[in-house]
Order: structure tokens, then sequence, then C-alpha cells
């Protein structure tokens, strides 16, 4: 009897925590234009894994230094992978279009980024990749 | 033989100082607003403090170019409800008691050197930057509002619903805490004024004074020491940064 | 002294069933409170720039408060060694729990951002008397699982003396902690030094209060007789914390009516046209002080089960109108920056900000009460806090058969 039972809770337990072995991080589609031109931040296996942790660092320094270099920061990200859709207008961060919620949509792994920074670049001209004219 | 040869004589020694002298004073003369222009990997300075001199002889109630200017700078939205919706400056109307003679007055955060908000916050998401600006670290507020019970001057707003155009430079959203932060964007790329500042200089008026209390060159500091200005609840021992003439 | 009162697990019956019935539905009507605003935002709820806190904190500092006072009741036979009081403690103990849950869940679901609760508790400001509150309020709960597992376990009975004593002075610390979020502001005028002692005051009447209901549903729902001792003993204590914290209120008034600086703010309060006046004399002095005396000093109600029941609730409502006047009216009298001027803005200066709480702060704050019953009727059913008998042969022990010989006489 109780091995029964130890296996159904193994079975279950197996089933919960590795389900999301299915959408790995490589199986992931990599939504950017490259035509942006500039070479990436990081090599992609890097970004895949650390990204978070390069925008968390990030926005400490940002924050609370003052320290705004343009290499992780996040409008710099936007300003590269956020490509204007066939319309002419910005995916919604909710969809799947966007890059990020690309893959944190198929992940089910949401990120709060968006509740309060700009997940699209805005009108602004654009000079070179990072830096916003005013 | 010397690679380089001394040659003493007076001419020498004349040309030679006055090159000097002018070389340590140029830079005095020709960079000076460049002196604040941090690099991008340089952190905001203990050595300066940010601050405002407001010059309300120069305020009319009619007049709201320093509130438009920091909505549009910042995105906030007019969602039609006066009683939720952000204020980051407003103008309060002061009216004296005994003479009824009336007074406009810009108020926003005061950025102050000991903030009660900065006190009351157990996150710390409320803190003071080295260089003077009281700012709500968004990354960390959880939304629990102490700092807006704490604040004496009401500076602070929160934000009650759902946000979706936020400009880049100013990330704001729903459930945290948010307050005037003295433009900080635009002093850390190099632009050292506020949007209050500018509109209000464009209008003409020319009521807010945005610059550099620890400098005594600066602008600000040359009018604090020259006119009568004063602290709102200076009672409370917070050494505000931001000052006020005609009130 | 080992504890000789026999204890029993509760049976399912229709008193849990009705109770369980209750606290589910109030526990539902919170979650879809909270559910609601999560997503929607605070402009649903009637609380803005100018009254940042509402009706959730109030329900929420209330039970908090309620916690802290409502172990008093195993601290009196703990620590200050009042027997009779000993087969409450268990009780006491557990509705310290419960209450205390339900108070910090309702607090942190009204959080703007209850997401970031792993923040709040892994990232503190130590300056904060909030960051305190959050080491006093879950210390709290492991010092309360201390003292009952001094209780239950026989052999530790011995214990309970120097672990009551440890658990008392933590809920003092904590209510005082709780009444310093409000002391701490240095721009109202609302608050002083005297809110940590009013709430420890109010902490005791509301504690013993709650207690006493919870006394007569056991004697009516559970079938657990309540002895006249015990319901004596409970008069007492209610009129002994009424006058407390009367005391601590007429003397805040009084000395606040002395600094002219104050005046216009007690005058607000006391002596305006508005509802925190009109709540102050109706509800908190006259429901939750007068009323509740006479109840207790008239000869027949004071003696009844039911009478004492008529004041604890009359006294609930009571401090929980105090409380919503505390709270609300502090914020909704406006800050004056300009002493000598008035003001007018678009943000409100200089005005008395409206409150009105919407329907999501009140199903916000009953969910949390839901919470509190949910995790009594659960406990009981689960281990043996109940006392099987509280009628005056075994509370009163040897001394009851003397009364008996000295009634006959």
């Amino acid at each position: 009897m109780y091995k029964r039972i130890s296996l159904k809770i193994l079975v279950t337990f197996s089933l919960v925590f590795f389900s999301g072995a299915s959408i790995t991080h490589e199986n992931m589609q990599h939504n950017i234009d490259k035509s942006s031109g500039e070479k990436c931040v990081e090599p992609t296996d890097v970004m895949r894994a650390q990204h978070h942790i390069f925008l968390n660092q990030q926005s400490h320094d940002t924050v609370v230094k003052g320290i705004r270099t343009k290499k992780y920061s996040l409008n710099n990200c936007i300003n590269c992978h956020i490509k204007p859709l066939a319309d002419g207008t910005y995916p919604s961060v909710k969809s799947e279009e966007h890059f990020c919620s690309g893959c944190h949509i198929a992940a089910a792994a949401q990120v709060e980024c968006f509740d309060c920074h700009a997940s699209k670049p805005f009108n602004k001209v654009v000079k070179k990749v990072g830096v916003l004219e005013k | 033989m010397k690679k380089y040869e001394l040659k003493l004589n007076r001419r020498n020694f004349l040309k030679n100082s006055a090159m000097l002298g002018v070389s340590t004073i140029a830079p005095g003369v020709f960079f000076q607003e460049l002196a604040y222009g941090r690099a991008l990997d340089e952190p905001a300075s203990p050595k300066i403090r940010w601050g405002m001199l407001i010059n309300t002889n120069q305020c009319t109630d009619e007049c709201d170019a320093c509130v438009t200017a920091c909505n549009e700078e910042h995105g906030i939205e007019d969602f039609g409800r006066p009683t939720t919706d952000t204020q980051w400056i407003r103008k309060i109307t002061l009216t004296e008691e005994l003479s009824k003679k009336s007074i406009s007055v810009p108020m926003m955060c005061q950025h102050c050197e000991n903030p009660p908000c900065v006190d009351v916050c157990p996150t710390g998401a409320s803190f003071i930057r080295d260089d003077g600006i009281v700012l709500v670290n968004k990354h960390t507020c959880i939304g629990c509002r102490y700092c807006m019970m704490s604040c004496p001057y009401k500076a602070r707003s929160f934000v009650h619903e759902n946000l979706e155009n936020q400009l880049p430079h100013t990330p704001r959203g729903k459930g945290c805490v948010e307050s005037c932060n003295l433009c900080v964007h635009k002093i850390d790329n190099g632009e050292n004024n506020t949007a209050c500042a500018e509109a209000c200089q464009k209008d003409g008026h020319q009521a807010i004074l945005f610059g550099d209390l620890n400098d005594e060159e600066s602008d600000i500091s040359k009018q604090l020491k020259k006119y009568a200005t004063k602290e709102v609840r200076s009672d409370l021992g917070l050494n505000t940064a931001v000052r006020y003439r005609g009130i | 002294m080992r504890d000789k009162t026999e204890y029993m697990v509760v049976e399912f019956s229709k008193a849990i069933f009705l109770y369980g019935i209750v606290a589910l539905s109030l526990i539902g009507l919170g979650l879809f409170s909270f559910i609601t605003l999560e997503h929607e935002g605070h402009w649903l709820t009637g609380m803005n720039n100018q009254v940042v806190w509402g009706l959730p904190h109030v329900f929420a500092i209330f039970l908090i408060i309620a916690a802290s006072g409502i172990l008093n009741i195993a601290s009196i036979s703990s620590v200050f060694n009042i027997k009779i009081y000993k087969p409450l403690g268990r009780l006491s103990a557990l509705l310290a729990i419960c209450l205390l849950t339900g108070g910090l869940i309702v607090l942190v679901l009204d959080l703007g951002r209850p997401d970031r609760l792993v923040v709040a508790m892994t990232t503190f400001n130590f300056k904060s008397i909030f960051a305190w509150n959050i080491f006093l309020y879950s210390g709290f709960m492991a010092v309360i699982a201390i003292y009952l597992w001094m209780m239950f376990e026989a052999r530790y009975n011995k214990f309970i003396g120097k672990v009551g004593a440890f658990a008392f002075a933590w809920r003092v610390t904590l209510t005082t902690g709780t009444g310093s979020i409000f002391a701490f502001l240095v721009a109202k005028e609302a608050y002083g030094a005297l809110s940590a002692p009013l709430f420890i005051a109010l902490s005791l009447l509301m504690g013993t209060a709650i207690f006493y209901k919870i006394l007569f549903w056991m004697d009516r729902g559970l079938g657990v007789p309540l002895g006249a001792e015990i319901i004596s003993r409970f008069r007492k204590l209610l009129i002994y914390f009424i006058f407390t914290v009367l005391y601590i209120t007429v003397l805040a008034h009084l000395t606040s009516l002395y600094i002219t600086k104050n005046h216009d703010f007690e005058f607000f309060l006391l002596f305006s046209e508005n509802i925190y006046t009109f709540l102050f004399w109706v509800g908190q002095i006259g429901l939750g002080t007068i009323i509740p005396l006479v109840i207790l000093y008239n000869k027949k109600l004071s003696k009844s089960a039911f009478g004492i029941l008529l004041a604890s609730i009359l006294v609930i409502l009571g401090g929980f109108i105090m409380l919503y006047i505390i709270i609300i009216s502090g914020q909704a009298y406006p800050l004056d920056l300009f002493p000598g001027y008035n003001e007018s803005s678009t943000f409100y200066d200089g005005a008395i900000s409206a409150y009105t709480p919407s329907i999501y702060e009140v199903m916000l704050g009953l969910g949390g009460v839901g919470i509190s019953a949910a995790i009594y009727i659960f406990a009981i059913m689960v281990l043996d806090f109940t006392p099987k008998n509280l009628g005056d042969e075994y509370t009163l022990g040897k001394e009851y058969k003397e009364k008996l010989i000295q009634n006959e006489d």
C-alpha cells in the first residue's frame, strides 16, 4: 500500500516539477531583428541564462547610484529588440509578438518590468542605438 | 645631453608662468558647464546637492506652466479622478488670514536632508541619493503608503490604476508611490535643469531656479545669499533643498 | 503545576457548520475583493492620495491589537497566577494566532504590490517602525507557538510562568510598535506619544470582549457550560479596561485642547458637524463606553451571560469606531503647511478630505475576520483547546464547595 502511494506521489511530483522541461531555454524563439546592426550585448546563451541578473544589477546601479551605462540598460534592450509590426504599431507587451513576452508567456514566467517600464521605444528619434534624442 | 634643456632666464620664466596661470584658470571659464556633465558610468556625487529656489513673487494664480511641463515630461495622465490622480507639483493658493493677501506657491517634494519618508519606509525603497535627490526605488516599493502618511508636504502620490503609456525615462506603475524626482533623468544626462524650471524660464516668469546648493558660484547659491528665503515647515528641522522667496 | 483541566477536541456539529459557513463566505468576499483590486488598482476603493489608509487598515489594526489583547487572558493565569483563568489559556493563545493572522493578511492584501511580500520580508530599513513590526508580528507567532507547547505538554507546564511572562513583554512591545506607527508621524497633529499606551489599553479591552463572545458561543453552540464566576470575572475585566481606555482618551484630548495650535484639529474632531464628531460621541463614547458601563453595573444584566455579551458586543463596536476615528480623521484633516494662511489647491491642500469606504474595502476587511474565524474552527476540531466545562464547580474547585456552604448559611 505504501509503495503504491509513494509511487503516485513520485509520479505527480515529477509531472509537476519537470513539465517545464519541454519548454527549455534552447527551444525559445529568438525574435530579434538583426537589422539594427550592432552586435549582441552578450553571447545569446549568456543572455538567455543571465539577462535578468544583468537587468537587476543595472536597476540597482541606475536608481540608487545614478549610473546610466547603456550596455545593460532596459531602454537599450527595448530600442534594439522591439521593432514595429507591419502596420507600424508596436506590439503590446501582453502579446507574444513582443520580444520579451515571446519567451516569458511561453515559459509562464511573468515579469513585472513593464508594470512600470515603457515596453516600446517612444516616438523619439533614435540617433544611434541606445541614445534617445530629446 | 639632457633631452629637455631648461632655459633659465626671465623671459622664459614669465612666459611659462603666464601659460601656467592661463591653463589653470581657462578650464574654469570655458568648461564650467561641462563640469557637471557626468560620464554615464559615474555615480551621483555627494559633493553636489541639487536644490531649487522658488520666487513666489513671480508666480500668479492663473499660470500653471510648471505643472503642465512636469506632467508632460513624465507622462502623467489625467484620468479625471482628482482625488487619486498623481500630482508631482501643484500650485497652492495661500490667503493670509488677516490681510486676505493671496500668494501662489508651487509645491512639490522638498527633497529634505532628513526626510521623514526615508525614515519610515519599511523596505528602504524611499531613499536619498548621494546628490540629495529623494527618490522612490520602485523595484523595492511594496506600496504600503506609509511614506505618504509621513510626508509633511503631502508630496507623494500613489498610482491607483494600471498605466500603459509610460515614458522610457520615467518608469512608473500601479501600486508604487512616486513624487517629484527633480527630473533625475535630465540631471544624469547632463541637462542640469528640471522641466518645471525650464518651462517657467521659457514662459518668462523666472520663478523657479534649479542648481547646486553646494556650489558657491552657482546662481542659486548666490540668490540664496542675496535674498531672504524660507524653508516650508522649518520647525520640523528637515533642511529642505527647496527654498522659497515671497512667503 | 500540572494543568488539571479537562479539554476536548470539538466534534463537528450544527453550530460548527454554521460558524464555518459564515467564515468561508467572508473569506470568499475577501478573495473576490482582493483579486478585483489587484487587477484594477486602488482607484476602485475610497482610499486616495489624501486618505491613504482606510477601512482595510482599520480592520487590520483592529485584528492585530485584538490579537495582542486576547493573549492577556492567558497571561492573567500564567503571569499573575489567578487560577480561575487557567482553563482559558489555550484558547486565548489560539485566538491570538487566529486574529493576528487575519489582521496581517488584510494588511498584506491591501498593499499596492502584495507580490513584493518577499521583498518586504528580506529587505529592511531598520529606522522604520514598520520593519520592526514585521519582526514583532512574526516573532509573536513563534512565541505563542512555544507558549501553547508549554501548555499542551504536561511535563512542561512548569515553564508556563516564564514563557508567559516573555509573551506578555513581547505583546506589550508589539502593541507599542503598532501604536508607534502613528506616534512616529512628525507632521500629523492627530497623533502623539500617547498613541502607544492608548493602543495597549484598547487591545486589552478588545481582547477581553472578543474572548467573552467566544465563551458565550461555546456555551450556547458547543455546550460548554459557562459559570457565574467566569461571567463575573469578565464583567470586572471589561469595567477596568473600559475605564483605562476612557482615561487615556480623555488625557489625550484634554492635553491637546490646552494647546492652541491643536485647537483647530480638536474642534474638527470633537465639536463639528462631520462624521467624526458623530462617531466619537455616539459611537465611541455612547455605544462603546457609557451604555456598556450601564449594562455592566445594572443589577440584573450584569449577572447574566447575555448581559455581558451585549456589553461585549457594544464595546467591540465602540473600539472599532474608535480606531476608525483615530486612523481616518488624522488623515482627513489637512496638513498645515503654512501656519497663518488659508490654503487651497488642486491637491486638496487646506481642505478636509472626504472618505467613503467602498464595498471592496468592507469585503477585504471582512475577509480577514473570516480567516481568523476559519483558523479557529479548524484548530479546535483538530486539537484539544476547548475546556470541557467552565461551570463554577470546575473553575473554583475547592472554593466552590466552600461557597455552597456559605450560601446555605
